[in-house]
């Protein structure tokens, strides 16, 4: 059973395994601070048995959270043997203002640029969707509809609606160190005292300038870059 | 599915000398969650009432599902309907309600509904008054349901509920609109959860049809609009739905899409389906029945007083 205690890992694996920790931290197992230390520990991850001490303490599959929640209807024995269904689990924010089919096209393209969908991924189904938010039905044929215009899933009939193109423009190390260095600016502006409105605000007026110096040199390089896009 | 499922011209009900429903024209077609709204008296119940056959029209005619007249045995076979405050003989364990409504129907899913009971948990041998207020009610969806209708109407079905218990109805109901293609109408005077549930909504004031018309082309043709108490003038010759006025700044619930121009000082947003709602139900004499692009200039528009 240990045998392959030792078998290096490849970044595929380093990846689903950062998958099943998101699983985790939604369902609750693990906190903020757990789930970004294992999953820079899975990201570094060399061997399997790296990999499996970070599931020690948790149970092997994201099943047992249908028990705890018998509501209406979930989980039908009609529902098909497709093995462990999506990845990824939609939750409203009912005081954000935002449409609730935004919120859902939101949450897929996020869970996309993350790394926590990826090809070949199945969506929820509309059905399990509508049975544990309560919402309407057209609503989540519309996000769907609407993650299909962007090229971004594709319907296959009978089956469902799967990832058929990626938004993560970064590798999922990359991300990791992107977030460490980010968390370790958060610990520098917490250290001179800043609260978290204030490193919002100030992340997004630098994000702003940022931007604007961006546009700015292309508009000066305006041809080459419309080129450019042209070609792409 | 280009089918309406309730269709009334002209409908009126007159209970003595008071119209509880008056000149009330619509069409709902198919496939929708769709809410009825309005203030307690609005007519809400009679409409419902009306299109299930329940009551006679005073004035005017109802069918549903394609043209069959309300309360004939074409139009009863298709649909089903669930009274206010959940109609159960509260002395009947659970399973005698199911031998009970599997007789007097002349279709009943037996199997069907036994399944549901199961997956909600809800005991056979239970007398139905001892359940809990959400089982009291899905019970009722569910011997409803077990009817398989294709039009499900109900009367302010969660109102006694509370929040997880509503949910877990509103899951329930249209569950079944995914899984059945079951078109539903339901009456509420609860509005924050509307706006997820419903895509199709009828507002209903004094006795009269307000606004009716697919939730996205409504939330389309409006804009909450913020700026200068001193400018609202401006919109005299544009529909404002409603205005709520202080000293400095005023907010207008005006007609119009995200494409409109905004003035220099204002700024515009989506409203939201709550917003729409009570900006006209405060305003009676507003209204917008055709959805959007039509007809527009006849539609009375009420300014700022």
């Amino acid at each position: 059973m240990y045998s392959d205690q030792h078998l290096r890992v490849s970044d595929a694996e380093r990846k689903a395994a950062s998958g099943q920790l998101a699983e985790h931290f939604a369902a609750g197992r693990l906190d903020q601070a757990e789930f970004d230390d294992r999953v820079g520990r899975a990201i570094s991850a060399k061997t399997r048995g790296d990999l499996r001490g970070l599931f020690a303490d948790l149970s092997e599959t994201g099943a047992p959270t249908v028990p705890e929640l018998p509501r209406g209807g979930g989980g039908s024995p009609g529902d098909g043997p497709r093995g462990p269904g999506s990845p990824i689990e939609f939750r409203l924010d009912a005081a954000s203002g935002v449409p609730t089919y935004l919120q859902l096209v939101h949450q897929v393209e996020h869970a996309l640029r993350l790394g926590y969908l990826t090809l070949g991924d199945q969506l929820p189904k509309v059905r399990d969707v509508v049975a544990s938010l309560a919402i309407n039905p057209n609503t989540v044929l519309k996000a769907y509809k609407e993650l299909e215009t962007k090229g971004l899933t594709a319907g296959r009939p009978g089956q469902g609606t799967f990832i058929q193109a990626t938004l993560s423009q970064v590798a999922l190390p990359e991300l990791a160190g992107l977030r460490k260095a980010l968390l370790g600016w958060l610990t520098a502006a917490d250290g001179a005292g800043l609260d978290e409105d204030g490193m919002v605000a100030l992340f997004t007026s630098a994000l702003r300038d940022f931007h604007e110096r961006r546009s700015g040199s292309r508009t000066r390089g305006g041809a080459a870059s419309s080129e450019t896009e042209g070609v792409a | 599915m280009n089918m309406n499922v309730v269709e009334a011209s002209g409908l009126g009900k007159r209970y003595g000398g008071t119209w509880a429903l008056r000149e009330c024209t619509l069409a709902i077609p198919a496939g929708h969650v769709a809410a009825l709204v309005g203030p307690n008296g609005a007519g809400k119940t009679t409409l419902l009432n009306l299109a299930v056959g329940l009551a006679e029209p005073s004035a005017g005619a109802v069918t549903v599902l394609g043209g069959r007249p309300a309360g004939s045995p074409a139009a009863l076979d298709g649909i089903a309907f669930v009274a206010q405050d959940t109609p159960l003989y509260k002395n009947l364990s659970v399973a005698d309600m199911l031998h009970v409504t599997r007789n007097l129907n002349r279709r009943f899913d037996q199997p069907y509904a036994q399944a549901r009971l199961a997956e909600l948990g809800i005991p056979l041998n239970r007398r139905a008054g001892k359940l809990s207020g959400g089982q009291q009610a899905q019970l009722a969806l569910t011997l409803a349901l077990a009817r398989r209708p294709r039009l499900l109407l109900l009367d302010e079905p969660v109102a006694m509920l509370d929040p997880v218990a509503r949910h877990d109805f509103m899951a329930l109901m249209l569950t079944a609109a995914v899984d059945d293609g079951v078109s539903v109408l339901l009456s509420s005077h609860v509005l924050t959860e509307l706006e997820r549930v419903a895509d199709y909504l009828i507002l209903l004031s004094r006795g009269r049809v307000q606004v009716a018309g697919e939730v996205d082309d409504l939330l389309a043709s409006h804009r909450v609009l913020t700026g200068p108490a001193a400018e609202v003038d401006r919109y005299a010759g544009r529909p404002v739905v409603h205005a709520g006025r202080a000293e400095v700044q005023a907010h207008l619930l005006v007609q119009a899409t995200a494409d409109d121009p905004v003035p220099p000082g204002w700024t515009a947003r989506t409203a939201s389906l709550e917003e729409l709602a009570l900006a006209y139900l405060r305003q009676p004499g507003a209204a917008a029945l055709h959805g959007p692009g039509r007809d527009r200039g006849t539609e009375k528009s009420e300014v700022t007083r």
